[in-house]
């Protein structure tokens, strides 16, 4: 099967370079769009902004003590802790996006339920640090905090959603053994960590702020200088390397794809007519955001490639509102991830799942669109 | 001795079966080492946090990437269990 669709990549590349107007406008038009578009994001934000975001992820992959959030997933935590923790743990646990089925799997079968199982599996992507950073360095910061509250206050409606209508499933799960044996052995204080962490971010926050160059200059070399200083004097050198490789790993895992991404989305730009884009997402409706977390579910978007994406296609006309619809659905959903879904949780539960994702996302567009 | 690396085939997962191999190989140790990524099976071992590595259906180790000096010291812990058992 796969040597297969190698085959038929192989076919459809020889189509397109044998048969494809290369000459036509159109054409050229869409290239230099798509190469103009990746000029924008390599200089105004991927050092200022993918650079540290990284970083900070591999901050977090390798410094923050998960195992204490987990055991606050387990079957005894009383609904209202696992609730709110479940909404924001996506964001710090799931830094690798394939930890999410297994924790998510946990959670559900022998942990705090479905309820906060479900919140757990919709934030985990849908609000990853890099996502949220780049989110606000491209679109604005207001786009990126509504991103973030709107997919916490979601997971938490779904989870409830989700509880109440299979309130059977929970009542099988007993505290038998849920993480137990996990042990945090970082020797720091959660206060040195918090500093780094708050350091890093803080390189980003001024790369963005408007003040004039010199004290952007000072603020930065600060801050890089403090970061080192906790490198060099606080952390040991295997927990450093292991920083290093986290961040490594998720620079390589996203950023190939991310720059194909771009380059489509400056492609659609030109490729895409305007009306067609303005007549069916453009105003701030009901069907419009339907439209938007419809499309945004069956679509499989790329860590980060939402962003150049979404960009475009308010460049194009789309409205605020179902821009966030689709910042929602985007992540969270897919054809690929529905499909491993329906094969864990059952037809049944799966299906009202992402319906009321698609429902939920919606709404907050339509709320978003009119209110922010 | 049966070592497992359980994990859905991320980067991580592929790093912790290639340091687990590193470490036998230094330790001139021969053992099966078998990557799981059926994720029920690994959800059946209680792993909460990818990767983990399971000696001898022993989880030692979960969610992260140990280092190869620490995964020896895993295999010869279990080694001197299973030589007193």
């Amino acid at each position: 099967m796969k040597e297969w669709s190698k085959f038929l990549f192989l076919i459809g590349a020889f189509l397109v370079f044998s048969l494809a107007p290369m000459d036509a406008p159109v054409v050229t038009q869409s290239l230099s769009a798509g190469l103009s578009l990746l000029q924008e994001y390599a200089r105004r934000h991927v050092l200022t902004c993918l650079v540290p975001a990284f970083f900070i992820a591999g901050t977090i992959a390798v410094y923050v003590k998960k195992n204490a959030v987990i055991r606050l997933l387990g079957p005894t935590t009383k609904k209202y802790i696992a609730y709110p923790v479940a909404s924001v743990s996506g964001g710090i646990l799931a830094v690798c996006s394939c930890t999410i089925l297994p924790l998510f799997a946990s959670i559900y079968k022998r942990g705090a339920g479905i309820g906060p199982a479900v919140a757990f599996l919709f934030t985990g992507p849908a609000i990853n640090v890099t996502a949220i950073l780049l989110t606000g360095s491209v679109l604005g910061w207001d786009f990126a905090i509504s991103r973030l509250a709107a997919a916490m206050v979601i997971s938490v409606v779904a989870g409830l959603i989700m509880a109440f209508l299979f309130r059977e499933h929970d009542e099988r799960n007993s505290a038998n053994g849920f993480a137990t044996g996990l042990e945090d052995d970082l020797p720091y204080s959660g206060l040195t960590v918090t500093l780094f962490f708050i350091l890093q971010l803080g390189v980003l926050i001024f790369f963005a702020l408007s003040v004039s160059l010199v004290v952007k200059a000072i603020l930065i070399i600060g801050s890089i200088a403090a970061i080192l200083g906790i490198v060099f004097l606080r952390f040991r050198r295997e927990h450093n390397l292991e920083w290093m490789r986290e961040t490594w790993n998720l620079t390589k895992k996203i950023l190939p794809y991310l720059f194909v991404g771009i380059f489509i989305a400056g492609i659609m730009e030109v490729a895409i007519p305007k009306e067609f884009i303005t007549g069916l997402v453009g105003q701030n409706t009901f069907v419009a955001n339907i439209v938007a977390s419809l499309f945004g579910a069956f679509m499989y978007f790329a860590t980060l490639t939402e962003v150049p994406i979404i960009q475009k296609l308010m460049a194009l006309g789309m409205g605020r509102g179902p821009a966030l619809t689709l910042f929602l659905t985007g992540n969270a959903l897919s054809l690929p991830s529905m499909i491993v879904l329906f094969k864990l949780m059952g037809t049944k539960q799966a299906s009202i799942y992402i319906l009321s994702i698609v429902i939920l996302s919606a709404f907050a567009g339509l709320l978003f669109g009119a209110f922010v | 001795m049966t070592i497992r690396v359980l994990g859905p085939g991320c980067m991580n997962c592929k790093t912790l079966e290639r340091r687990t191999r590193e470490a036998l190989e230094q330790m001139n140790f021969q053992a099966n080492v078998e990557k799981i990524e059926d994720l029920d099976r690994i959800v059946s071992y209680g792993i909460m946090r990818t990767p983990g590595l399971v000696i001898d259906e022993k989880v030692v180790w979960q969610g992260g990437v140990p280092s190869v000096e620490k995964i020896k010291e895993f295999i010869s812990a279990q080694r001197g269990e299973a030589g007193a058992a």
